[in-house]
């Protein structure tokens, strides 16, 4: 087939062809370069050349902005070594650190430096000092610091401009809060529309197993172990579909059996662990009201963070081993099974914590913002002990076990999943926390920092590359996915519950007085009222904000889109299996027209060597053969490569 | 335009700035490592080619199970011997780089895994490239039993217009349901 093909190549080649031809087997510089050179006039000459001055100037931003890049060197050198999907946990890190490191500046331009300048600064009482134990438990010296909520005064700082600190403290802290949310709507929008939509279900298909093969892996041995894993997954997608039709009743019914028992036992734990917490949030609390408690009172509160990270450092090893007992189809279902059941226990943990905060302390303090501030403040510090020690565990340890005591086991991979998790966990923390204690990223940020370069040198130090290649920007989108549904629509959730329905301690605080923190809305537009110019304010907020109507229409409108969008996908995926039967069919008229041509060529070879003329008979074959060839050209733009330019 | 001693000239620097997906601080760490390729002689020379047994003992490459067919692609030789000049190796890292296009990225990958150089994958192609990812010693290759299946799945899965054989515009449509590939075809010094 390939042979007549090219003979037909060979004998009527046609002059774009040529030029085809030869674009494509130039390199792209000299592809651009050559169609530069063709002759235009002056005008088109400038206009490119202006043209590029634009594109010269983006190129110097887009190179000093990448000098600037954090980390970019020990990122390359860990893509290199171990592959793009341990990478992502980098990646993710380094986001995050980002969100960190602008809240920071946000809350600390517009609320905490207007405090200090002004004369409003809170005054510590003079029998408490600092002592150690408040880098622990936040309480203390602390309380009397910016750190907190109670700190923060409602007045109105009159100087060059008047500034209105509770204005600015409701309006910091909800334009960060929803301008999270828009970068985490948007990059998982991008993220899932590059990686989840396109992709078929047959992702363990071979081409795709082939095709993601890892060019920026250096190292040797790493090479040699991707091709030994790649081999072992080839064989596996192989022996697949053999292995599914095996299976008989009885099997299958020990299976389920089997998901059953451990779903049960897992949701059943993750329970067990909520309730738990909130007994043991009750206890704390009678220990602190009885006179027994005066043994250590403020080391006592760090009992309810330490029980909290211990279970989430300690249960997840249970839903690893219960994963090892069941059997699922596909590798991918394993991986979200596990995923699922820790979310499920963090989600469950957190939430108790939750309800315990919003229901039970407003009523026991006076001033009680500042307290869940400082149980958040616990938690954070004591997380970030637990996960230094969680490194400690995952990976050396298991790095010695494995090396030294049973080499069977062999030296640890770098579990993603499972530090992800603890990161976007360690964000949601300070996502709940910014209402409570706007100073609260700064501990996050330097977390953060420390516990980049300890996993750095833990993993280079501990952990092998990973086995199984493939997949890692599907799991990106799953955990950019996580981070924006449980976790920050929970934490924006919360902080938004707190704002409306709970009202602010009356002594502290910049809130203080008043009903609920919206109220604040409801005065500065009963301000705005007064002044006529700015009525048009007013209007949007009485019938746009706070109308149902408005809310109701929009909701049917974006319904009704939704509606319409989802019939367009089932009339495309129709259309797209239409097509795919079309080129089947022209792929036969290709082969059938291809053999005719070649019994024409032949003929007309055959008659020129007898006749030793051009006939008007070989005439007309030959450019029937041309014209027949030109269709199919049309029809299979493919086979001559696109000369696509850098762009 | 070829490199003059070891400094490149400012306008050749913004024409490879113009004319690839690299950013300044790119080329000139490029045109480093290329100048450490040549010898002392070779460097005055305007516009040095370096064999591509010179170019294999860079670290990004040597360990690449791509990396003669990389070198034979980017070559502008007439012989065909995979040696590169400077503008070759900007090519190269260009088609590597984070910014290039999945366009040219497919376009080249499938050049690269065109053992054959016929404009097409055909069944001996991807016997090749199988064997090139899974290893090449006797006891590491697939079974021809194997081959032959996982090669049936290959094409059953890509090739559309049943001519047994896979063309470019069905390769790049595989690779466009494939979300991986565009940042693991990257090759950064």
């Amino acid at each position: 087939m390939a042979l007549s093909k090219n003979r037909l190549v060979v004998s009527c080649p046609t002059e774009e062809q040529n030029l085809i031809k030869e674009l494509v087997a130039l390199s792209t510089t000299e592809q651009i370069r050559k169609i530069r050179e063709l002759p235009v006039s002056f005008e088109e000459k400038k206009h490119v050349s202006r043209s590029n001055l634009i594109r010269r100037f983006g190129y110097s931003i887009k190179s000093v902005s990448q000098s600037l890049q954090l980390w970019r060197g020990i990122m390359k050198e860990i893509g290199g070594k171990f592959g793009s999907s341990v990478l992502n946990y980098f990646v993710l890190l380094k986001w995050l650190l980002l969100f960190n490191i602008f809240s920071f500046l946000v809350n600390f331009g517009f609320i905490t430096i207007p405090l200090l300048v002004s004369d409003l600064s809170p005054n510590v009482s003079p029998n408490v000092s600092f002592r150690g134990l408040e880098l622990l438990t936040g309480a203390g010296y602390f309380n009397y610091t910016v750190m907190y909520y109670g700190s923060y005064s409602n007045e109105t700082f009159r100087g060059l401009v008047d500034y209105d600190m509770q204005l600015a403290y409701f309006f910091t802290i909800s334009v960060y809060m929803v301008l999270c949310g828009l970068v985490l709507i948007f990059s998982m929008a991008s993220s899932f529309k590059k990686n989840y939509a396109l992709a078929d279900a047959a992702s363990n298909s071979a081409w795709q197993l082939l095709c993601s093969w890892d060019f920026s892996i250096t190292n040797e041995k790493a090479v040699n172990q991707r091709k030994n894993n790649l081999r072992i997954q080839l064989k596996e997608s192989l022996s697949e579909k053999a292995h599914r039709e095996r299976q008989t009743t009885s099997e299958q019914l020990k299976q389920y059996g089997i998901y059953f028992g451990s779903w049960l036992l897992s949701t059943g734990l993750a329970v067990g662990c909520g309730a738990s917490v909130f007994y043991l949030c009750q206890y704390e609390d009678e220990v602190r009201k009885s006179t027994y408690c005066c043994r250590n009172p403020e080391a006592e509160t760090l009992l309810v963070p330490f029980v909290v990270s211990l279970m989430n450092m300690v249960i997840p090893l249970f839903f690893s081993l219960f994963n090892k007992f069941e059997q699922y189809s596909s590798q991918r279902k394993q991986i979200y099974a596990l995923l699922f059941r820790n979310v499920l226990l963090r989600i469950s943990i957190l939430g108790v914590l939750c309800y315990y905060w919003m229901n039970t302390v407003p009523q026991k303090f006076t001033c009680w913002e500042p307290m869940v501030g400082q149980a958040l403040y616990r938690l954070v510090i004591v997380d970030f002990i637990f996960l230094m020690l969680g490194s400690l565990f995952g990976e050396f340890l298991s790095n010695v076990i494995g090396t030294k005591i049973q080499p069977r086991l062999g030296v640890p991979e770098f579990d993603v999943a499972r530090n992800v998790l603890e990161i976007i966990y360690a964000q949601t923390l300070a996502w709940i926390g910014i209402y409570f204690s706007p100073l609260l990223p700064v501990i996050q940020i330097l977390k953060f920092f420390i516990l980049f370069y300890l996993k750095k040198v833990s993993l280079t130090h501990n952990c092998q590359p990973p086995r199984r290649s493939g997949r890692a920007a599907q799991m990106k989108t799953i955990f950019i996915f996580l981070l924006f549904i449980p976790f920050f629509a929970g934490a924006l959730s919360i902080v938004a519950y707190t704002a409306w329905s709970l009202t602010p301690s009356e002594h502290c605080g910049p809130f203080r007085g008043l009903n609920n923190t919206f109220s604040v809305i409801g005065e500065w537009i009963d301000d705005v009222n007064k002044l006529s110019s700015t009525q048009w304010v007013v209007w949007i907020y009485q019938n746009v904000i706070r109308s149902e109507i408005f809310y109701f229409l929009i909701t049917l409108i974006i319904l009704v889109l939704i509606y319409i969008f989802w019939q367009l996908i089932q009339g495309r995926k129709e259309l797209i299996v239409l097509l795919r039967k079309q080129i089947v069919n022209e792929g036969k008229d290709k082969s059938f027209l291809l053999e005719k041509l070649v019994k024409c060529n032949d003929s007309s070879h055959a008659s020129q060597t007898e006749s030793r003329g051009r006939g008007k008979e070989s005439e007309d074959l030959s450019s029937g053969a041309k014209r027949g060839f030109s269709r199919l050209q049309r029809s299979h733009p493919g086979h001559v490569g696109p000369a696509t330019g850098p762009e | 335009m070829g490199t003059t001693a070891s400094q490149l000239a400012k306008d050749s620097l913004s024409e490879y700035q113009e004319l690839t997906f690299l950013t300044k601080q790119e080329i000139l760490l490029a045109h480093r490592r290329f100048t450490e390729l040549l010898d002392r002689d070779e460097r005055n020379h305007p516009n040095p080619r370096v064999p591509m047994e010179v170019i294999l003992t860079l670290p990004e490459l040597k360990s690449n199970p791509f990396k003669t067919r990389i070198c034979q692609v980017f070559s502008t030789s007439e012989d065909k011997d995979g040696s590169l000049t400077f503008e070759d190796f900007l090519d190269l890292l260009s088609a590597f780089s984070d910014s290039a296009t999945l366009e040219i990225k497919s376009h080249y990958a499938f050049r690269i895994f065109d053992f054959d150089d016929d404009g097409t994958l055909d069944y001996g192609d991807l016997e090749k490239l199988v064997n090139c990812l899974t290893g090449e010693t006797e006891d590491t290759r697939l079974t021809s039993e194997e081959m032959r299946q996982l090669i049936s799945n290959i094409l059953d899965e890509s090739d559309i217009d049943k001519d047994g054989t896979v063309n470019l515009s069905e390769f790049q449509h595989v690779i466009s349901r494939s979300p991986d590939f565009v940042s693991s075809f990257k090759i950064v010094l």
